[in-house]
């Protein structure tokens, strides 16, 4: 395979970044539960306040239909114990462009943004059936906090955040 | 109980923020862990791009704590961002004084939490609880909340400073050392 190049995305680029969350979630048998849409990603992304950001992997026309094979979508969050931290959202290449090294300088870019911008460390969570990717960053470093500290996540959603509103003392 | 009201934090606030962060850890009994510094949370907290942000509940003078605050509970929380859905709230740290429980303060804090996520656009509210925090799971699960742990298998990983650092200079090396890993 031909070189590439990783690059922060671009507005141009959130039709791409919806097709890879799209493959992503499909390989989780969950595409169907994609309701976001470009304008969505547009406006998150890319407006005074940007909820999210992205890394593009980016290889030349001539090799692919698609220009952009590759993608990983991180935030800020914060440890009201040590500060900031960098937390990687979705992180996905293309299956046929894996085994090139791709994915390993995506993580690297992503260091480097952690350590420039005095983040401690960054999460991110792995279903525990997904044992490829628990290997790749356990190859890298990446320790089980839920093992090791017994964390739980939690959500209440929209449903159950109205019916609280609702709720009387 | 005498009243209370709750507010979003100001940039005066930052030495209790600080202090109530400390008494929560306390409790998980890691209060040397924590490194952060009022300087930190202001320039995080009310710069031009704020990391976090807090409610904080306020007492009248005349019921402070037995040591004399007027600060008596705080939650402090972010915006996230679900690939699927959009936006989310994110609820990092929850506290109230234990001489201040029992009276509903909490309750009113996650009923502001909840109009804040309801305001914003948030399609959901996520935080984690430590498996043994019995007390904390009752009180979220009574309020709708789900442990998507074990719904759905989720663990959370962290890759910490020392092994990111690892990783910049194992790949620098490799870059160096042969064009293999990089290009075919």
């Amino acid at each position: 395979m031909a070189s590439f190049i990783l690059r922060k995305a671009e507005p141009k680029d959130v039709s791409d970044i919806l097709r890879l969350i799209k493959e992503l979630a499909k390989f989780e048998e969950m595409e169907d539960q994609v309701i976001l849409t470009e304008k969505d990603l547009l406006e998150d992304g890319f407006g005074d306040h940007p909820f999210y950001h992205c890394i593009v992997a980016d290889v030349p026309k001539q090799h692919q239909s698609h220009v952009i094979i590759g993608f990983a979508m991180y935030y800020f969050t914060y440890d009201p114990w040590i500060g900031k931290l960098l937390y990687l959202e979705d992180f996905y290449v293309m299956k046929e462009f894996r085994g090139f090294g791709i994915g390993s300088e995506i993580l690297k870019k992503l260091s480097q943004t952690a350590v420039r911008t005095r983040c401690s460390s960054m999460h991110f969570i792995v279903a525990e059936w997904n044992k490829p990717s628990i290997d790749f960053y356990k190859r890298r470093g990446a320790s089980d906090l839920s093992l090791e500290e017994g964390w739980r996540l939690f959500k209440i959603d929209k449903q159950n955040l109205l019916k609280l509103l609702c709720s009387s003392k």
